[in-house]
């Protein structure tokens, strides 16, 4: 059977259940459906009925089976109602379409880009007036190259534990984690699962650069609640950024720009800047090279001149 | 384009389904606009077009079919009788959020004129998605903060009303420079955003990140653009030009990989990546290097190497005074 037909046949049965004003028997469709009626058997027919109504509730098609009134819990008929399947009677202007053609365009992964072009396309039909150009130079993308991403994104929206080996930054071995997760989120176009760890029952962040592969769903569906109110984008915000010890450093004039915009004051070139891992922010100092020294902390200021003596010496060895 | 061999019967159906109500509201297009709005070629669009007016209610009498004219000279198409598929289907929870997802995502972009545009697409696709919408709550992508209104407020007028702007600007390697930009577009990509324009300093296209300007000021003048200048390809994201560095990464600074734009990305067994990225300033390699320490290693620029280490030993030598 070419595809052609199948498209054809579903769009048949989808106009039959729709224009029926009572629920539609089995039986009934068996007869006005040409492929139905041609069918070998009672069986072949069954299956392939079975098979376009999960085609047709997979594209989002509200196909209601309603149960027979005497009481057996016998199937009386399926249909369709128009005001289930139509899109509410909603216009957009030129303008909002623009726009809605700019959103449709962010996503670069594949499946999401797809289902936001098929979103736009129903709505391009509710315009009300000229389409026209979309705000002036404008582009947006989001990047969503991790593995996990697909996966991750189904889980939560059918709330569904997830399982996947996780590699920490500064181990090489992964491993492996439990979740239900709450929700995704990007941040400094990096994405982050947030949601309850089970072996450490607690609210966790992880980082999807650092998911190993994909991730697996277990259990059941709808097995778990999303806590309300929950803000999953501060809790990454959080997760990420800890400041709590202050720093105080020389910054020479017109130097470490991105560092002097972050500090709290600068008096004569001394700035109070505050900072949450110490190792990281170290690390980030060292970068500015002699344009910066560290007066406080102490164990900031070893933590400089140490990675500044490892790097002198090792150069000097080579 | 070709004719889609591979399409699968509900992409088809999907397709078909939009197509409807949109020939519908845009009565007397052409084969050819419809063709390329669908982004189909001319002749699946017929054949889609064939397709639906062999469709309709059980009977298929006259009357009972899709009743859709295609076929007058120029080529323009009319729908006569949509059946029950004058509306389009509802959204479905993937699609409602991929598109509500982005747009809020565009809400936070700065320098985006049309806000309220976009604030009252929002509400009407709320309103057209209904309980279909409960997934978008699941994914939040949310832009960093630090530019400031008044950037933000520049760049917008500046790209609406073809205006020249003044920058300061401190690049990723913290050099700071001065200089005059026709504004071209504004991109936003993986949670930042960058004002493209003709530098006139560098008489080049640039892009620069909004964060990272300190000061912005719009000028008189008009923009001058030569004409076969194009905005940088977004394909494949924003990367730097520059030649190739190889840089052998140890595992705890693997997230490198992740971080950077890539040209290649080699794991070793021993959990060890060996990394080519383009750089097109050495100032920040420098830094980076001097950031990550004996983590990071450059396989082929002993000059680098000589640069990392003088720039630790002067900075060192600060510490002994």
């Amino acid at each position: 059977m070419s595809k052609s037909d199948r498209a054809e046949r579903l769009l048949n049965v989808l106009f039959a259940l729709m224009a029926s004003a009572r629920p539609m028997p089995k039986s009934a469709l068996r007869e006005v459906i040409d492929a139905y009626r041609e069918s070998p058997s009672e069986e072949a027919f069954e299956r392939m009925f079975e098979r376009d109504k999960d085609e047709l509730r997979g594209m989002g098609i509200p196909i209601e089976t309603i149960e027979g009134t005497d009481g057996s819990g016998g199937i009386e008929g399926y249909r369709i109602l128009r005001d289930a399947y139509a899109l509410p009677d909603v216009h957009f202007t030129g303008d909002e379409l623009a726009v809605l053609g700019l959103a449709a365009k962010v996503w670069e992964q594949a499946s999401l880009g797809a289902c936001a072009q098929r979103a736009l396309r129903k709505l391009e039909s509710l315009g009300d007036g000229a389409v026209v150009d979309g705000p002036v130079g404008v582009e947006a993308r989001i990047a969503t190259s991790e593995a996990s991403f697909p996966g991750l994104l189904e889980a939560v929206r059918n709330r569904r534990a997830v399982t996947f080996e996780y590699r920490k930054p500064q181990l090489v071995a992964g491993e492996v984690r439990h979740v239900q997760p709450w929700g995704v989120v990007s941040r400094r176009g990096h994405w982050y699962v947030v949601g309850h760890d089970v072996d450490r029952d607690e609210a966790r962040v992880f980082r999807l650069s650092r998911i190993i592969g994909t991730a697996t769903a277990y259990g059941p569906a709808q097995s778990y609640e999303i806590p309300t109110g929950l803000d999953v984008a501060s809790m990454v915000a959080a997760s990420a950024v800890d400041e709590q010890a202050t720093a105080r450093i020389q910054i020479n004039p017109g130097s470490a720009l991105s560092l002097s915009r972050r500090a709290v004051s600068i008096v004569d070139e001394v700035a109070e800047i505050s900072f949450g891992d110490e190792d990281a922010f170290a690390a980030e100092l060292v970068g500015y090279a002699d344009a910066v020294v560290v007066l406080a902390p102490d164990s900031l200021r070893s933590n400089v001149v140490e990675r500044l003596r490892s790097l002198a010496g090792t150069a000097a060895r080579s | 384009m070709s004719t889609r061999v591979n399409e699968t019967a509900g992409a088809r159906l999907s397709r078909l389904l939009a197509m409807v109500p949109w020939l519908a509201a845009n009565d007397g297009v052409t084969v050819e606009e419809a063709a390329r709005h669908f982004g189909i070629s001319e002749k699946q669009l017929q054949a889609d077009l064939w397709l639906l007016i062999c469709t309709g209610r059980p009977g298929h009498l006259h009357g009972d079919l899709v009743d859709i004219q295609f076929w007058d000279e120029g080529g323009s198409i009319h729908v006569l009788d949509a059946q029950t598929l004058d509306r389009p289907l509802r959204l479905s929870p993937d699609e409602a959020s991929a598109l509500v997802v982005a747009l809020r995502y565009l809400e936070q972009v700065p320098g985006l004129d049309q806000r309220d545009v976009l604030t009252s697409a929002i509400a009407k696709l709320e309103t057209a998605a209904g309980e279909a919408l409960a997934a978008a709550d699941g994914v939040t992508v949310s832009m960093e903060a630090a530019v400031s209104d008044e950037v933000g407020s520049v760049v917008a007028t500046a790209l609406s009303a073809n205006r020249r702007v003044h920058l300061t600007y401190v690049s990723a390697s913290d050099q700071r420079s001065e200089r005059d930009v026709d504004p071209m577009r504004l991109l936003s990509i993986d949670g930042h955003s960058y004002l493209e324009g003709w530098c006139l300093s560098a008489g080049a296209v640039r892009t620069f990140r909004l964060d990272r300007i300190e000061r912005i000021e719009l000028l008189d003048s008009s923009t001058s653009i030569p004409d076969d200048v194009s905005g940088v390809d977004l394909t494949s994201g924003l990367r730097p030009d520059g030649p190739l560095v190889r840089l052998e990464l140890q595992p705890e600074a693997a997230w490198i990989a992740d971080e950077y734009p890539t040209e290649s990305v080699e794991d070793l067994d021993d959990g060890r990546v060996v990394v080519s990225l383009r750089v097109s300033d050495d100032m920040w390699l420098v830094r980076l290097l001097l950031r990550m320490g004996s983590s990071v290693r450059v396989v082929d620029n002993p000059a680098v190497t000589q640069q990392v280490t003088h720039a630790a030993e002067r900075a060192l030598a600060r510490y002994s005074q």
